[in-house]
């Protein structure tokens, strides 16, 4: 193997690293809120609750990419969409691809987090209730504190999977690290350096994000385990 | 004569077509223990629950304080009005439950700062202060930054009741504070709430603690199919009631006598 090419290799690739945390970082920001407005809509009636349902069901039967084809390609279609305001923004193959990254994660992160609010104890929210709290402030204080708790390890895996995912977004000719690993290929055609360093890239990226929530885990869940009981005895 | 604390006046409740409470009236006034004893299904939890809401009932009026809520019927809607006013009703209440429901995910002493706090808006530093003193009073001043989950069911349900105490309530209710703990740990707990009564607390207690209720109570109640079968001073409910049921019920639960 050509060290010498390699290390001329990895700086050109991270200069994608901004693209794809910045990609990352949207989507999983929108997916969250997105995700919340799910759970709110869920709770809101029957019919909001077919809706999510519905949702949840498109975005995670079918595959990304697809999804990131149908709105690059698709929202052009609409005559709509292309006479109205938005049309500059959504005509941008970064925005197409936040989109659909975020839209997707929605998907994801609301049945996380329904997982994680069915295992907050019925116990806790009556000691809430007969309190007088109110229900925004039960919400804030107990109900999402102890739903995130609960969500977290599953929620890193989601965020590790989004991360690895915008490297779906070079197929609409956005160059984070992937797109750039693939236009560095068709000039060298040094396929295997190119992407091994890519993959380094996205390799160690996903290590520490993994090593963050570990750490969060243990921080909030000392409540759990007596082993990792930090208060004086 | 003291002022009312809490009044309920004929109470009905039923889950589905299974009628639970069936006209029940009760009276505490300011420094009442009132012990409620019953078999298994008599209603003595929902009647509790009742009363901060916990459960609706669906006729009769319950009063706690100067908060009073008429329900006119199964499946009444509230108003936002009264919606708040369940909320302030609930304020003045202190509940302790059977399997001590503490916030997993805060310590002892944030357990027993949250609502002070956050519900009631008083300033942190005082609410610190209160509720380190209500930690102490319950005897787990030592025990202010450990987790639930580190905590015995007694230490759990001491500090269950320091949270109770900390919101300033007029009336506290136990809803059979100590059936989830080991024997060994009943006598801590039941310690605690005796010395509340001493202090002179309007207190609500179902228990199935014969000789604990004859002891701290000012009145017994003694309920049968939803219904309040006996009342009275806790001599004369424990030792000499009216009711042959009742009479059964003591005698069936009073054990070996000592
Ligand atoms: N949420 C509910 N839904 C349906 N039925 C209920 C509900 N809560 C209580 N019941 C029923 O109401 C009756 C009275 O229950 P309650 O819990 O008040 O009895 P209790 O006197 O507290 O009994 P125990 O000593 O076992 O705690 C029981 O038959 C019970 O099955
Ligand atoms: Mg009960």
């Amino acid at each position: 193997m050509d060290l010498a090419f390699i290390a001329a290799v990895f700086p050109k690739l991270l200069a994608g690293l901004p693209l794809t945390l910045s990609l990352a970082v949207l989507s999983l920001s929108g997916g969250a809120i997105l995700a919340l407005l799910l759970s709110g809509l869920r709770a809101s009636s029957w019919l909001g609750a077919q809706f999510a349902n519905f949702y949840v069901y498109i975005f995670r039967g079918t595959p990304l990419l697809i999804q990131i084809f149908l709105i690059y390609y698709g929202l052009a279609q609409f005559p709509a969409l292309r006479h109205s305001l938005l049309w500059p923004l959504l005509r941008e193959p970064y925005v197409c691809a936040v989109l659909a990254l975020m839209l997707n994660d929605a998907a994801y992160t609301s049945e996380i987090l329904r997982g994680g609010l069915r295992a907050v104890s019925s116990g806790a929210i009556e000691a809430a209730k007969v309190a007088g709290m109110s229900r925004p402030t039960m919400l804030r204080r107990i109900v999402l504190p102890l739903a995130f708790r609960q969500a977290l390890p599953a929620y890193g895996a989601e965020v590790t999977s989004m991360v690895k995912a915008t490297s779906l977004a070079s197929v609409v000719t956005l160059m984070e690290v992937t797109g750039l690993a693939r236009a560095e290929v068709s000039q060298s055609y040094r396929a295997i350096e190119v992407f091994l360093c890519a993959a380094v890239i996205y390799l160690v990226l996903v290590t520490l994000i993994t090593r963050l929530v570990h750490w969060l885990e243990d921080r909030l869940s000392t409540h759990r385990s007596p082993a990792l009981d930090r208060s004086p005895a | 004569m003291n002022p009312t604390t809490v009044r309920l006046t004929n109470i009905h409740k039923s889950f589905g077509r299974q009628e639970v409470l069936r006209g029940i009236d009760l009276e505490a006034r300011d420094g009442d223990v009132i012990s409620i004893i019953g078999s298994s299904g008599s209603g003595k939890s929902t009647l509790l629950r009742c009363i901060p809401f916990l459960e609706i009932p669906d006729q009769g009026e319950v009063t706690v304080g100067d908060e009073t809520i008429v329900l006119t019927g199964a499946g009444h809607r509230f108003s936002r009005a009264e919606r708040q006013k369940i909320r302030r009703l609930r304020g003045q209440i202190g509940f302790v439950f059977q399997s001590f429901n503490l916030w997993p995910h805060m310590t002892a002493l944030q357990n027993v700062m949250e609502v002070p706090l956050h519900v009631q808006g008083r300033p942190r530093a005082e609410c610190r202060e209160e509720a380190e003193a209500m930690l102490a009073k319950v005897g787990l001043a030592d025990k202010r930054d450990a987790w639930p989950a580190h905590l015995s069911g007694g230490q759990q349900q001491r500090v269950a009741i320091a949270r109770a105490l900390a919101s300033r309530p007029r009336a506290l209710l136990f809803d059979e504070p100590t059936s989830a703990l080991d024997p060994e740990l009943v006598g801590e707990v039941l310690r605690v709430i005796r010395a509340l009564a001493e202090e002179g607390r309007t207190m609500l207690i179902v228990t199935h603690e014969m000789a604990f209720a004859r002891e701290v109570s000012s009145h017994a109640i003694y309920l049968h199919e939803g219904r309040i079968e006996e009342a009275g001073p806790p001599q004369q409910v424990f030792l000499d009631p009216v009711s042959e049921r009742c009479r059964r019920f003591v005698r069936g639960q009073a054990g070996p006598v000592d």
